[in-house]
């Protein structure tokens, strides 16, 4: 398989059968073996029905059912986990996004590029509600992690299945995953798409304050600096108040030994700071554990691309394999 | 028995006050008249030597009892557990080892199955329960609503019916069995809760106060598992934050005073506190980094979703 075209839908009865025609008009004319991989995710209308008369119809289409509402980053994270192919490339289920885009998107993975990135240059949406905040949130995920990328939230991109079924995908997390994958040094690629107006119902997917996106940011900036070497981190963190607490005990006892007075509230004070900086370091010792018994270690992202130069791409699998036996 | 088992009855025997021997006949009755292959469990937590030897002697003549015994007590769950890798019958039923819910009720529960995942039977009281006991059960119920947005209003009843797949996925560990439907609500399993008759025997009023703290801090584990799981530093980071804003701003408070308005820090209690509180919410937030790790290098094996069904 060397495609997989993965979109979540939810609630989006009107729009799947044009989906499907457009995915397949162009996945027709693509001289590749290509798979479409639909996700309900729990809608409570007639969009899972719909989906899979369409999949009796063609076996090219898989449809997976949730049994809940999940969100769009669990509805593509089980698209990932399931495709087949060698290429993921994943979209909006809302005829937002433009499936005639998707051989550009091959085309710059063929070139090397690790995941390209739509960029919506002529978005078709509403101005203060969506646009702004989108623009807010895109700069400072771009400062912040470093990969300035102008439209995170578009949907549409495309990935080298090997990359991004090693990246962690969870909560709101689709978002970052460029921020995500470029810890692993994947090569990032941002091409102009077309975007179209909404064509029914509303936006099924709220946009998320803005708050949360950078909450999400911090954490996953914290996460991804210190979890390749948590005890390090955790030890620079409590080296101040270790410090500080020396120099204070140091303090309370020079005292006690000329004036014969110990300050208690210095002591008390440099005791407590001091206790606090060995539960860091400690802690630091905790998350080493945790960083070593995890399935994803950030250390081992890097060979996920690092090696991919020195070997033909037959045998790319074997890194594959290489990482998660690790 | 020479078929596949379709509906096994799993009945806990935990810390009876009198062992109620003509329950399994009663049981029997009901299950035998269902019409399906079934298998009638009992798993005994701990020595029930009378209940035991009349099982034995029901288990010679009627096929479809089984007995299992656990090496000593465990508790409700464990007992549940072992029932659970005895049986292979695709709906479960729970049935309460004592007189709580009329036997009658069962085919109604499993008749829910063909529409549901989770069925919950809720007592009917017939007063029988003191004043106090309905306003405690009432109080656990509205707040189990509060922290988890579910609304139940008899966690407690013993009987219940479940897919396989439903005990399947959720771990009952601890005491967590009793918010199973809860738990499968929340993985998108149709639960539904059934007007079960009390049984005329019973004479349970309510819990104890005691039992009612241990399910205080079964709803602390429930809100955890449900709340913050995915997002531990939201949590963690926010009450750490607070902790330590409140911490600071006092400590700065304290230090201004000492330094411009010479109030001396030896006698004053509030250093030590504004630095513990600087102190916890460090540590806080150091749990909520540790827990988000767990997250993050975990997530690729814990999925987020659950699929029911996948096409081609």
């Amino acid at each position: 398989m060397d495609l997989s075209v993965v979109v979540p839908l939810f609630n989006e009865e009107e729009s799947v059968g044009v989906l499907y025609e457009s995915v397949r008009s162009v996945i027709d004319d693509l001289e590749t073996e290509a798979e479409m991989i639909f996700i309900d995710d729990g809608s409570s209308d007639l969009t899972y029905t719909k989906a899979s008369q369409i999949a009796e119809r063609d076996r090219r289409l898989r449809v997976v059912k949730f049994r809940r509402n999940y969100g769009q980053t669990p509805a593509m994270a089980a698209g990932i986990d399931l495709a087949a192919g060698a290429i993921i490339v994943t979209m909006d289920g809302d005829l937002q996004n433009d499936p005639r885009d998707i051989p550009e998107f091959l085309e710059k993975i063929d070139e090397g590029f690790d995941i390209v990135v739509g960029w919506r240059f002529n978005r078709q949406d509403k101005l203060v509600s969506r646009k702004i905040p989108s623009r807010i949130a895109n700069w400072i995920i771009g400062k912040v992690t470093g990969v300035p990328i102008k439209d995170n939230g578009c949907s549409l991109k495309a990935y080298r299945a090997d990359v991004i079924k090693h990246v962690p995908l969870y909560s709101d997390m689709h978002r970052f995953i460029p921020a995500m994958a470029s810890i692993a040094g994947a090569r990032i690629a941002e091409i102009k798409v077309r975007h179209h107006a909404r064509k029914f119902g509303e936006s099924k997917y709220g946009l998320s304050r803005v708050y949360k996106v950078l909450l999400d940011l911090l954490t996953i900036k914290t996460i991804a600096t210190f979890s390749a070497r948590p005890l390090k981190w955790f030890a620079m963190l409590s080296a101040p108040f270790l410090l500080l607490s020396t120099v204070m005990i140091v303090w309370a006892l020079t005292g006690l030994i000329t004036y014969g007075d110990l300050s208690l509230p210095v002591a008390g004070t440099a005791v407590l700071l001091g206790a606090l900086g060995i539960f860091l370091l400690f802690s630091g010792g905790l998350a080493e554990l945790i960083s070593s018994t995890g399935t994803f270690e950030v250390d081992r992202m890097p060979l996920l691309t690092a090696e991919e130069l020195a070997l033909s791409d037959r045998n790319r699998p074997e890194i594959d394999n290489a990482v998660e036996e690790s | 028995m020479a078929q596949d088992v379709e509906l096994s009855a799993i009945v806990p025997v935990c810390d009876l006050k009198e062992e109620q021997g003509e329950l399994a006949l009663e049981y029997l009755d009901v299950l035998r008249a269902l019409g399906k292959n079934f298998e009638l469990v009992f798993v005994l937590d701990g020595e029930h030597q009378k209940l035991r030897s009349h099982l034995e002697r029901l288990a010679a003549s009627e096929p479809e009892v089984r007995i299992i015994q656990l090496t000593r007590r465990f508790g409700e769950a464990t007992a549940l557990t072992a029932g659970l890798e005895h049986t292979t019958g695709d709906i479960v039923l729970t049935l309460p080892a004592y007189d709580q819910v009329e036997g009658g009720e069962i085919p109604r529960l499993v008749e829910s199955m063909e529409k549901f995942d989770v069925a919950v039977g809720r007592r009917q009281r017939k007063g029988t329960e003191g004043h106090s006991g309905g306003f405690r059960r009432k109080a656990f119920h509205g707040l189990v609503a509060f922290v988890t947005g579910h609304r139940y209003r008899d966690l407690g009843c013993g009987m219940r019916a479940l897919r396989r797949s439903v005990t399947d996925e959720i771990p009952m560990y601890g005491d967590l069995y009793r918010f199973i439907a809860l738990l499968a609500a929340r993985r998108g399993f149709r639960v539904v809760e059934l007007d079960v008759t009390e049984s005329s025997a019973s004479h349970h009023g309510g819990y104890s106060a005691r039992v009612y703290l241990a399910r205080l801090l079964d709803i602390l584990s429930i809100v955890f598992l449900v709340r913050f799981t995915k997002k531990p530093l939201r949590f963690f980071g926010m009450v750490g934050g607070v902790t330590f804003s409140v911490g600071s701003i006092f400590l700065f408070i304290v230090v201004v005073q000492r330094l411009f308005f010479d109030v001396a820090l030896a006698d004053r209690p509030a250093l030590l506190l504004s630095s513990l509180l600087v102190v916890l919410g460090l540590q806080l937030f150091a749990l909520g980094l540790l827990g988000e790790l767990i997250i993050f290098t975990h997530a690729r094996d814990m999925k987020e979703y659950t699929i029911d069904k996948i096409v081609n």
